[in-house]
């Protein structure tokens, strides 16, 4: 079939729900942004905002809680991304013999993606809570110790760990379906060959296994440098901002300091910046396949 | 040997990865004497009283309200999602319509932080009277699930024989004809899948839920906050538990009933998007 033909005007009218719909609740949002964003408004001036220039931005520029929020997504994004593609890589690899056999393991292990990331922060007050909590109970029961999870200094690691408990098993599942799509043959004719286990597992195994590596590394970036739902339950933005996230921080500021413009120019900034990265990324990914094509 | 270890491993894992459920199903069955004493791991007399609680309703709580607006939105959010995607994967996928600027766009909404639209759509949920209304939410939650909706719908259309669609024109059928009436029903699981996880997705939202709802068309998962802000005297840890387990049950019942279907289009949705 010729790929290049003009698509028929059909095929545009069956595309055309889909695309008002984005214009309408995406589209006109974004202009909203732009023009709230380099002008002069609050909850009053809604409807008459003020054009003032860059004012906005330079507000945010110049707010060290910004640079703060952006530096706590950047760390939370890449260390989460990190333990939990690392710890599924491992339990992946080395629990595929059972799970081959019995896949209601798999079923247990994705349990905790199915619960909403709201509910297990609210969770974790309660297996956190210094009276009420399992884990401060048998610290001091078995250890005598008593540590404050959500306090200033062990917030941050605390958060990392209910994070990356939630979401190992997505990196989990990924490996899992990637190791097992490693053709038998390709396996077996290496083994014929004398390689060993571990080289086998370095040689052949990861070095198939890496695009789906990089794509699960990715993912799990980008949802932990978007991160709301579970630390806004738990710590919230944090003693002295310590945890509040890019998207905690454009909450505040809209929600509990009716700052219109700073929130708006901070969305605006993340608008572009994100965009910009997964632009770039697409335009990797297609040049790689063109090579490999 | 080996194999004893790995049991090991996966008691461990499984046991880490699920514990603040394990922790929150038995905190809901103690009773509230109970948990005044013993915050340890069993139950000395397991009771159902919190899950009588929570079904309580007062002026402050109502769990069926919230209930049943997760319900309502999540099955808007879900079905025009699919409504909306459906055309357009056919589109995309045998009429090469956006393959490069449409498809790569609504497939990096899904990387986007979403709160960049949360603000604008709060201003024009306020003009459009659209705040603390389910269908609003569910409009929004509907943008949330469109991004795997159409890879997954995309992927399921292209798999499939371009003959089906030939022979079809052949018989003097419109596209719009054939996508009604070859396409969709052949599609069939790949629309339940995407259904299925849309459901699970929307039902699990929280952000949207936060800003654009207030007390009338609360969700379950900011209804479940709710019992945590306690009226005087500290959180009832019981009820709270209770409310926690009843919101979580949902999607995790279908995501257990459906598992090999998520995962694989949790693949896909990662691996091709």
């Amino acid at each position: 079939m010729n790929t290049q033909r003009a698509p028929s005007s059909e095929f545009r009218l069956l595309a055309t729900p889909l695309v008002i719909f984005l214009l309408v609740f995406l589209g006109f949002p974004a202009i909203v942004n732009l023009i709230y964003s380099i002008s002069d408004v609050s909850f009053e001036t809604l409807r008459r905002p003020k054009i003032t220039g860059l004012s906005n931005f330079v507000a945010v520029w110049n707010d060290s809680a910004f640079w703060q929020a952006t530096w706590f997504s950047l760390r939370f994004g890449a260390l989460t991304a990190l333990l939990e593609c690392g710890l599924g890589l491992i339990l992946a690899i080395f629990l595929s013999p059972l799970i081959e056999k019995r896949s209601w393991l798999m079923a247990i292990l994705m349990l905790p993606l199915m619960v909403a990331p709201a509910l297990v922060g609210l969770m974790y007050r309660l297996v956190l809570h210094e009276f009420a909590g399992p884990v401060p109970y048998y610290l001091w029961a078995w250890f005598g110790a008593s540590l404050s999870f959500l306090g200033p200094t062990s917030a941050f690691w605390t958060l990392i760990v209910v994070e990356t408990l939630q979401w190992t098993p997505f990196a989990l599942l990924l490996f899992y379906m990637a190791y097992r799509a490693i053709p038998t043959e390709v396996v077996e004719a290496s083994a014929m060959d004398g390689a060993r286990r571990w080289s086998l597992l370095w040689y052949i195994e990861l070095p198939l296994m890496a695009p789906t590596i990089a794509v699960a590394l990715l993912i799990r970036f980008i949802d932990g440098f978007r991160v709301f739902d579970n630390v806004y339950v738990l710590t919230g933005s944090g003693p002295g901002g310590s945890t509040a996230s890019l998207s905690i921080y454009i909450y505040e500021a809209f929600f509990k300091q009716g700052a219109i413009g700073k929130a708006v120019a901070a969305s605006v900034i993340l608008f572009v910046v994100s965009f910009a990265v997964l632009y770039g990324l697409n335009v990797i990914a297609s040049r790689r396949k063109g090579v490999l094509k | 040997m080996i194999n004893a270890l790995r049991w090991l491993v996966f008691a461990i894992a499984a046991v880490a990865m699920n514990f603040p459920i394990v922790v929150t199903l038995v905190t809901s069955l103690k009773s509230a004497r109970e948990l005044s004493t013993n915050p340890g791991l069993w139950v000395q007399a397991p009771t159902l009283e919190n899950y009588f609680a929570v079904f309580q309703v007062s002026d402050r709580l109502n769990i069926f309200l919230y209930l049943f607006n997760s319900i309502t939105v999540a099955f808007i959010g879900t079905t025009l999602a699919v409504i909306l995607a459906l055309p357009a994967a056919y589109a995309i996928a045998r009429g090469k319509l956006g393959e490069r600027t449409l498809l790569p766009f609504i497939v990096n909404l899904r990387a986007v932080p979403l709160i960049i639209f949360a603000i604008p759509l709060y201003m024009m949920f306020q003009w459009l009277a659209l705040l603390d209304t389910r269908l609003g939410l569910g409009l929004i939650l509907s943008i949330v699930n469109l991004p795997l909706a159409l890879v997954i719908l995309v992927n399921a259309i292209r798999d499939l024989p371009a003959e089906l669609d030939e022979a079809a024109l052949m018989d003097g059928a419109s596209r719009t004809q054939i996508l009604l009436r070859v396409i969709a029903p052949v599609c069939r699981p790949a629309i339940v899948t995407s259904l299925i996880f849309g459901f699970i997705t929307a039902w699990n939202e929280f952000l949207f839920g936060l800003m654009l709802t207030t007390s009338k068309a609360v969700p379950i998962t900011v209804g479940a906050s709710f019992f945590f802000a306690a009226s005087g005297g500290g959180v009832q840890w019981g009820v709270a538990s209770a409310v926690m387990i009843v919101g979580a049950l949902p999607p995790v019942l279908l995501g257990l009933i459906m598992y090999r279907q998520i995962s694989g289009s949790m693949t896909a949705g990662a691996v091709k998007g």
